[in-house]
C-alpha cells in the first residue's frame, strides 16, 4: 500500500499499484459476496436460499450427470441456430434496404421497429399456438427477437462504408459482384462480428424464456421444472452455468477476436 | 458513427413511402384474409385484436393493469438510472473500485438472465409490485451503468480541469460541470432502459405479479385466448412508441449539446 520509497519510480509504480489494488479489491469483493451469501443462507430456510456449498455440489452433479448437462448443449444448439438464421435474414434485409432504396422505409421504418418493439414472450406464446411446444417454437422466438439487432447493426456497417474505397474499386472493375465480395464484405467484417457478439448475448436470455414456456428441453425447461419444485439450488446452478458460459465466451472468444479486428480495421475495439 | 451517407435517414421518397405503407396494408390485409380461413385460436381476426388493443386503454379494469405496468416500468427506469449512475461514478471518484464495478458487478448483472431474477424474486418476495420492479431494475442497471460510464470516459478533461482551477470544491465541479456533461448519456441510458424495460416487463409480470399486462397475457394464454395475447403485445408496442415519441425524444432534444 505504501509506495513512497522510490520517488524516481513513483509515477509508473502508482498506476500499476492502482490496477493491482483495484484487482485485489475485486477479489475481496467476490470473497465478501460469497461469505455474505453463506451467512445469509444460514439464517433462512434452505428452500429460500441454499448456501454456496450445496449449490457448488449441485453444480458438480449437473456437470457430471449427462441427463442434466445435455440441456446446456440443447440450449446452445437453439441459440446457435437462431443466431445463424437471424443473421442471414437480418443482413439480407439490411442489404436489400441498402441497394434497393425504394425498400428502405419498409425495412428500416416498418419491419425493424416492429420486430424491435414486439415482446419476445409474445412471440413465444404465439409460436406455441402455431408450432406447439418444441424446438421450432424456441428457435423461432429467439430468431425473431435477434433479427432487428442484425438489421440495425448491419445497417450501421453499410452506412459507414468508405466511399472512396468503393469509388476506387469501381475504377478497377465494373463487376458489382466482385466489388461486393472483395471490398464491401471485408469492410463489413467488424460489423458482422459485432452483430454475432450482440446476438449471442441477447440470445441466451431470450432462449431461457422461450424454453421455459415453449420447450421440452434446454436450460429454460430445466428452469421451469426447478421452479415447479421450488428447487432454488437447481435454479442457481442453471444461472451459474449461464453466467459462466456467456461471460467466458465473451471474454475468451469474442473480445480477443474483436480486438484483433479492431486493430486490423483501425476501429475502436469497444 | 459519423461519415458520409448515401441518403439522409429522414427523407423518404414517394416510392419508399408507397412501399413502406403498402407493406403494412398488405400484411394487415393478408392477416385478415388468413384469419377468415383458420380458427381464431390459431390466428385471431385483426379487427378483434384491434378492439382488444383499444380495450387496454378504455376498459377501466384493463386500464388499471396498463397503468400498473407503466408505473412499474417508470419506477424501474428511474431507479436503475440512479443505481447505474452511482455504480459508474464510484470508480471514477475512487479508482480502487474499478475492477469491482467493471469486472464483477457489470458482467454479473449483464449475464444474469431475466427469467432467473423473475423466478428468484417470486420465491423470495412472492407476487408483488416490488418483485416486478426488482427484476426490471436488475436487468436495466447494467445498461445504464455502461452508458453513463461511457459518458464519464468521454468527459472533456480540460473542462473538468478548468473547473478545478476555479474552485477546489469537488462537489461544485461535479454538479456544475460533470453532471451537465453527463446529461446526454443519462438521457440515452433512459432511452435504452425504457426500451428494454417494456420487453422484460412481461417476463417479470408473468411470474411475479397478480396485476399488470404480463398477468393479463398469462391469463389469456391459459385459456388459449390468442386475441388478448396479441392485443397485449400490441398494447406494449403502442405504450413503448408513445413513451419514446412523447417523453424521451423531446427530452433528448432538450439536452442535446452541439
Amino acid at each position: 500500500m505504501s509506495n513512497g520509497t522510490a520517488p524516481a519510480l513513483a509515477a509508473p509504480k502508482e498506476t500499476g499499484s492502482i490496477g493491482r489494488r483495484s484487482r485485489l479489491a475485486a477479489h475481496l469483493f467476490t470473497l465478501g459476496a460469497l461469505v455474505l451469501w453463506q451467512l445469509y443462507s444460514m439464517t433462512v430456510e434452505p428452500y429460500v436460499l441454499p448456501g454456496p456449498v450445496p449449490v457448488a455440489l449441485r453444480l458438480v452433479d449437473f456437470v457430471t450427470d449427462w441427463s442434466l448437462a445435455k440441456h446446456a448443449f440443447i440450449s446452445f444448439a437453439h441459440v446457435f441456430s437462431a443466431i445463424a438464421i437471424s443473421f442471414v435474414v437480418g443482413s439480407g434485409l439490411a442489404l436489400l434496404a441498402h441497394y434497393v432504396s425504394a425498400l428502405r422505409l419498409a425495412i428500416h421504418g416498418r419491419i425493424s421497429p416492429f420486430l424491435n418493439s414486439f415482446s419476445g414472450i409474445g412471440w413465444t406464446l404465439l409460436a406455441i399456438v402455431w408450432f406447439g411446444v418444441n424446438d421450432v417454437t424456441v428457435v423461432f422466438a429467439i430468431t425473431v427477437v435477434l433479427t432487428p439487432f442484425a438489421i440495425i447493426n448491419m445497417r450501421e456497417g453499410l452506412e459507414t462504408l468508405d466511399w472512396e474505397l468503393l469509388e476506387m474499386s469501381a475504377s478497377f472493375t465494373r463487376n458489382r459482384w466482385r466489388e461486393f465480395v472483395l471490398v464491401v464484405v471485408p469492410s463489413l467484417v467488424p460489423f458482422i462480428f459485432a452483430t454475432i457478439r450482440i446476438s449471442f448475448g441477447v440470445a441466451w436470455k431470450v432462449a431461457l424464456a422461450a424454453e421455459l414456456f415453449g420447450g421440452r428441453s434446454g436450460l429454460g425447461y430445466l428452469f421451469n421444472l426447478a421452479r415447479q419444485d421450488f428447487d432454488v439450488a437447481l435454479i442457481l446452478v442453471v444461472i451459474v452455468v449461464i453466467i459462466a458460459f456467456v461471460y467466458s465466451a465473451d471474454r475468451l472468444v469474442f473480445a480477443p477476436i474483436q480486438a484483433r479486428l479492431g486493430r486490423h480495421h483501425d476501429l475502436g475495439a469497444a | 458513427m459519423s461519415g458520409p451517407r448515401a441518403t439522409p435517414r429522414s427523407s423518404a421518397s414517394l416510392a419508399q413511402r408507397a412501399i413502406g405503407d403498402g407493406l403494412v396494408i398488405a400484411v394487415l390485409g393478408g392477416w385478415w384474409l388468413l384469419s377468415q380461413e383458420i380458427p381464431g385460436f390459431l390466428l385471431p381476426d385483426p379487427v378483434e385484436v384491434g378492439k382488444s388493443l383499444v380495450a387496454f386503454f378504455i376498459t377501466p379494469s384493463l386500464l388499471a393493469d396498463t397503468v400498473t405496468s407503466a408505473a412499474r416500468v417508470v419506477a424501474a427506469v428511474v431507479l436503475s438510472v440512479i443505481l447505474g449512475g452511482a455504480l459508474a461514478i464510484l470508480p471514477y471518484r475512487w479508482p480502487v473500485f474499478d475492477a469491482i464495478v467493471h469486472e464483477r458487478i457489470k458482467p454479473f448483472l449483464n449475464s444474469f438472465p431475466s427469467t432467473g431474477w423473475a423466478i428468484l424474486a417470486m420465491v423470495w418476495f412472492g407476487t408483488s409490485s416490488a418483485s416486478v420492479v426488482l427484476v426490471e431494475v436488475m436487468i436495466l442497471t447494467p445498461f445504464c451503468l455502461i452508458n453513463i460510464a461511457e459518458g464519464l470516459r468521454e468527459l472533456d478533461v480540460e473542462l473538468v480541469e478548468m473547473g478545478g482551477s476555479f474552485t477546489r470544491s469537488r462537489r461544485r465541479v461535479f454538479f456544475k460541470i460533470i453532471m451537465p456533461l453527463l446529461l446526454p448519456y443519462t438521457v440515452s441510458s433512459v432511452r435504452i432502459a425504457y426500451g428494454v424495460a417494456w420487453k422484460i416487463a412481461l417476463v417479470a409480470e408473468l411470474f411475479g405479479a397478480t396485476s399488470g399486462l404480463g398477468y393479463v397475457m398469462l391469463k389469456a394464454q391459459i385459456v388459449s385466448d390468442a386475441t388478448t395475447v396479441l392485443g397485449t403485445c400490441f398494447a406494449i408496442v403502442a405504450l413503448f412508441l408513445a413513451g419514446e415519441k412523447l417523453v424521451i425524444n423531446p427530452l433528448s432534444r432538450l439536452v442535446a449539446y452541439k
